[in-house]
């Protein structure tokens, strides 16, 4: 299984309009670097609390941040500028049983028979070492199944794989360690900036051997060529923003995004994560054709680093994935009992104890350091003499998701077997592949409708989904992703009479070529992913009191995985230095049996031990299509569908000093 | 006959186009120096006079509507200072001679004029029997000197007030840029910067420093010298990163959350055609014009690092500047919008004669014809000014205040104005500028 998040599914509930979120203060006599003389440091400090109230879990976030923002003119032209920030979310000691030291407990597993389903004792099978030699097969001694486990794997301090959001339900299941790592070092990886965190770690999130505290720190200036030329220059840590949209990331991929943050509700600008970058750019000026013409070049030649999908045992884990590397990691390192797994006999799925070393997740392969690491882009951006405004954008980089490739080595659970191979087995290592992306963007008027029209458009190449039909259970695929974006100001009297209530649509599209999905024995086997979705996004946001009361009112609705969110929010600048604001988080889901998918527990890659009661080809390896809503689910259902239990309510207070 | 009349057919086609009579050096004179047979006076107005509440009505016929409703609700005073002279730098004036009747009206009301070059297009006396007068003040407006071929305000605060606490709501701090791209008379390049394919008259670029939540936020308008083309306008939004581009309703959104709206900009950011032009008549009228340097002025702003201190500002809820106000000759002016859906139903401008500037005491209605906002920008004469400034022949934005006196608000400006050609690079007026900061 492979575990492309859809880089389209990531709604930031940012506003976009005209006042958001707190930022900090400018310095003094920012006029267009010419040349003038040095300046001293402007520092600007801010301090947020950000405090969130959960359903069933209580409270889920209590994040202090304080943010210092600086900027120096150093003569010549140049100009630094800096970003400094520290968090401390005092949820992990304040709501220790749900995200802290005392978080997760002991679990039980599940069984299906003819009678229903049956729970027993994680760990206590009913399928164990003794069980299956006592099948009496060739061999059958030598088995890898245990029979319990030890001190090391302790029936505490876990949680079920997905339990935050479905039920078992005759599905896979198995335990998930959810404890800080200084806690509960079980399946603790670095996922990359995630997964191996300690308590301390995820308290203060910035204070890191990426020293993420130095949130941007970079150096820019402005060449005049003459001619009306100039190029651009901005070397250091930075972001990069690419496209013309909001909420969906189809160009803007240059950062990779913490989505532990706030999941994918906190502004991008935000939670994308800076990286050490040189970008320089071209700037034309007018041609006798174009009214503006520039071209710029982004060197990342930064280590790499993905996404940050949220380490297990925290709050935000965006698809849950955090939770399914943890567990499945865990699975490798010390084994564990699988929910309604052997199928032994007609309508009977039971528990079974694998032993380490047989399926699960074992190597995190995250790009070194090298030249051929680093990530190149190329931009060409211009206005036509008509005022269209348009962009053409390619890049080379390093996939910020993690794809699971699997048929990997293991030991045979029911022979004892080691292979350095075995095809549709669970057995994982998280590969970050290349890929190639070439696209465009651009924006017009429509003035009859007097609307603002964005548009956003993606291909790439070296992209892995999950595929079941796959013997390595993972393929690689082109997609073509879009965004048409439309907005609005239009007077709504019982609003405002004085100010235009903004109305932003966005419609986004996307479509995974040569997509593989055949209905097999059991159930639908190949790519979880929808070869065809779309995603709607609605803002509607006020202004009042001369701009000081926002209201606004998001929704966003996936229409394959039929999961909508709803945000309503209410801004007030108190002051010019205090704001707050109130909001709440709430999700819906219309039905949930069409995120089920292929699980691979009729994949039999121990063959013929693994195949499926009674089948016919028992002596051949390939999904034959048991189902349920792990793991594969998260993907069916995207960030909003996986997430839908998750709902907030939240007050955030920001203030300046 | 048939000779007679092919001979008079430029004139009739002149009666039908709205010209009456070619304009003369004369009135190029007169147009620029409309004080050369003195100062204008009114009975009992004389520089020292403070108009208030008490004595409004004695005043009444040299006070803007707006303005006399705003001193006789008692809402401000107005001390009066002695007319002055605000000489227009000598390129423009020369440029208008030199291209003297060569703009033509376009057909109808709202067609592009033919044959401008440079200058004042229409320096003649407006005719009240002249249909299209009206017309012809609007485009001197927009062809007019204005803050010259380019020019900055840094800073420009803005303060949000609550008129009868008197809070402050909110304090933005800017900087304003200003660059004609076309028909440029006095800073190099002269006429224009080229290639220009778009056809870019003016533009406009601010950009906000404070506060927070507006930080870095940047906003660029470009106007085009075709006037049947729609203003293009971009938004850099500081939080997002990102440029938006803004659809055409924006410009009459109440800005930023302020009592100002895009199209107020410099007292009307918008196209001719956008308007229907009326000419109402001449008169003497009291403008907030002055000398900087002899104002008292502001001890509550934060200080500047060459000395340089704001107008004050005073009144109900501190929502008026405390400079002084002269007595002006004038042209009065009316603007209907053509869109009926337009939150305004008229403006009332009255314009300076002299700097032929729409933004002394204007008066806006909202769609029910009553009173809305009173928007008042004070002048300082350039001499008197900072020492970048001096001769710069321009009348200097310095203050303004926009009153709306139906939900008792208000909006303040404080300038420090530049016209300084070397902070206005043309790459300042490029989309892309917005995206290459922080």
């Amino acid at each position: 299984m492979e575990t492309n998040l859809n880089t389209g599914r990531r709604l930031s509930l940012l506003a976009v309009a005209l006042t958001a979120s707190f930022a900090t203060q400018a310095w003094g006599n920012e006029l267009p670097s010419m040349g003038e003389e040095s300046s001293p440091w402007q520092v600007d400090l801010t301090y947020e609390n950000h405090t969130v109230r959960r359903e069933h879990t209580g409270l889920a976030k209590f994040r202090n941040t304080m943010q210092a923002e600086l900027d120096k003119k150093v003569g010549d032209g140049w100009g630094i500028h800096s970003i400094l920030r520290g968090s401390w979310d005092g949820v992990y000691r304040m709501n220790s049983s749900e995200y802290g030291k005392d978080a997760g407990g002991s679990i039980t597993t599940q069984s299906t028979t003819p009678a229903g389903l049956v729970t027993s004792p994680w760990g206590a099978g009913p399928v164990t070492h003794t069980l299956v030699s006592g099948l009496g097969y060739p061999g059958a001694a030598g088995n890898a199944f245990v029979d319990s486990y030890g001190a090391n794997n302790p029936n505490s301090g876990l949680r079920v794989l997905g339990d935050r959001w479905h039920a078992t339900d005759g599905g896979v299941g198995f335990a998930v360690p959810v404890r800080p790592c200084d806690i509960d070092s079980r399946g603790c990886r670095d996922f990359g900036g995630y997964g191996n965190k300690k308590l301390s770690e995820l308290e203060m999130p910035e204070f890191n051997s990426r020293l993420d505290f130095i949130r941007e720190l970079y150096a820019k200036k402005t060449f005049n060529l003459g001619d009306g030329k100039d190029l651009f220059v901005k070397i250091g840590k930075q972001q990069v923003v690419w496209g013309r949209t909001d909420l969906f990331r189809v160009l803007d991929v240059i950062n990779p995004v913490d989505f532990s943050r706030n999941n994918i509700y906190d502004e991008l600008s935000d939670i994308r994560i800076p990286m050490w970058i040189a970008q320089a750019e071209y700037r034309m000026g007018a041609s006798d054709w174009m009214q503006d013409r520039n071209f710029q070049i982004v060197w990342n030649f930064d280590k790499f680093r993905p996404n940050n999908l949220g380490q297990c045992g925290t709050p935000n884990v965006i698809l849950d994935a955090g939770c399914f590397f943890r567990g499945m990691a865990n699975l490798w390192d010390n084994g564990g009992t699988v929910a309604n797994f052997a199928n032994v006999g007609p309508g009977t799925l039971l528990a079974t104890n694998f032993g380490p070393g047989q399926i699960g997740l074992k190597d995190v392969n995250l790009p070194d350091w090298s030249l051929s690491n680093t990530q190149l882009g190329a931009k060409y951006e211009g206005v036509t003499m008509d005022g269209l405004s348009f962009s053409l954008n390619a890049l080379t980089y390093r996939s910020q998701l993690p794809s699971l490739h699997g048929g990997k080595r293991a030991t045979n659970s029911f022979t004892g077997q080691y292979q350095n191979a075995w095809p549709y087995l669970i057995s994982f290592d998280m590969e970050f592949p290349r890929v190639n992306l070439v696209g465009g963007s651009m924006d017009f008027q429509i003035p009859a409708a007097g609307a603002a029209v964005r548009m956003e458009a993606a291909y790439t190449q070296g992209e892995e989904f999950s595929n079941t039909s796959r013997e390595q259970l993972y393929s690689k695929n082109d997609v073509f992703r879009a965004v048409i974006g439309v907005d609005r100001p239009t007077f709504i009297p019982f609003i405002s009479e004085t100010s235009a209530t903004l109305i932003s649509a966005q419609l986004f599209y996307q479509h995974i070529f040569n997509h593989e999905w055949k209905q097999e024995q059991y159930g639908p086997v190949g790519m979880p992913d929808w070869e065809n979705n779309f995603i709607g996004t609605l803002l509607i946001k006020g202004f009042l009191r001369n701009g000081t009361v926002s209201p606004q009112l998001i929704l966003a609705h996936d229409f394959r995985a039929k999961a909508t969110a709803i945000a309503p929010q209410v801004e007030w600048n108190y002051t010019n230095d205090l704001k707050i604001t109130i909001g709440a988080n709430y999700k819906l889901a219309d039905g949930r049996d069409h995120w089920n998918f292929d699980d691979c527990r009729a994949c039999n890659p121990f063959a013929p031990f693994t195949a499926p009661n009674g089948d016919a080809n028992a002596m051949t390896s390939y999904s034959r299509g048991f189902g349920g809503m792990e793991p594969l689910g998260r993907f069916r259902a995207g960030p909003i569908g996986a997430a839908f239990k998750e709902n907030d309510i939240f007050l955030r207070l920001n203030y300046k000093f | 006959m048939k000779k007679h009349l092919i001979a008079m057919l430029p004139l009739m086609a002149a009666g039908v186009m709205g010209v009456a009579q070619a304009a003369t050096e004369a009135d190029v004179d007169n147009s620029f120096n409309p004080y050369k047979a003195g100062m204008p006076s009114f009975p009992g107005l004389t520089a020292g006079t403070v108009i208030n509440k008490a004595n409004a009505d004695q005043f009444k016929d040299v006070l803007g509507a707006g303005v006399y409703k705003l001193i006789k609700d008692g809402l401000f005073e107005m001390k009066v200072g002695a007319t002055t002279q605000f000489a227009i730098n000598k390129n423009y004036t020369d440029a208008t001679k030199a291209n003297l009747n060569k703009t033509k009206l376009g057909a109808k009301p709202g067609d592009m004029i033919t044959g401008y070059v440079a200058g004042r297009p229409f320096p003649e006396e407006p005719d009240a029997k002249d249909a299209r007068a009206g017309e012809k003040l609007a485009w001197n407006y927009k062809y007019g000197v204005n803050w010259g071929d380019g020019a900055v305000i840094s800073p420009f605060y803005w303060k949000y007030r609550n008129m009868q606490t008197g809070q402050v709501e909110k304090t933005i701090k800017w900087d304003f840029h200003f660059l004609n791209f076309m028909h440029r008379t006095k800073d190099a390049p002269i006429p224009e910067f080229t290639p220009n394919p778009s056809g870019i008259f003016r533009a406009i670029y601010t950009k906000a420093h404070e506060p927070s939540d507006l930080k870095n936020t940047q906003l660029l308008i470009q106007r085009f010298e075709d006037d049947a083309k729609l203003d293009d306008a971009y938004l850099y939004l500081g939080f997002q990163r990102r440029v938006r581009r803004l659809a055409q309703g924006q410009v009459t959104d109440a800005f930023l959350g302020s009592d100002l709206m895009i199209e107020d900009f410099e007292g009307y950011n918008g196209r001719v055609s956008d308007m229907k032009w009326t000419y109402k008549g001449t008169k003497n009228v009291l403008l907030p014009m002055w000398n900087h340097d002899e104002l008292k002025l502001a001890t509550d702003m934060p200080a500047e690092a060459d000395g340089y201190k704001y107008v004050d500002m005073g009144g109900q809820g501190k929502c008026f500047s405390e400079g002084t106000w002269q007595l002006r000759k004038v042209y009065v002016l009316e603007a209907a919008p053509v869109n009926t859906n337009h939150p305004v139903s008229k403006r009332v401008f009255y314009m300076d004669v002299q700097l032929q500037n729409l933004n002394g005491a204007n008066e806006i209605y909202d769609r029910k014809g009553e009173l809305w906002k009173v928007f008042m920008v004070g002048k300082s004469h350039p001499d008197h000014h900072l020492p970048v400034n001096k001769g710069a022949g321009i009348g200097i934005d310095d203050a303004f205040s926009m009153v709306d006196l139906q939900s008792k608000h208000c909006t303040t400006g404080q300038f420090k104005g530049q016209v300084d050609p070397k902070k206005n690079p043309p790459g300042l007026f490029q989309v892309q500028n917005l995206r290459g900061g922080d």
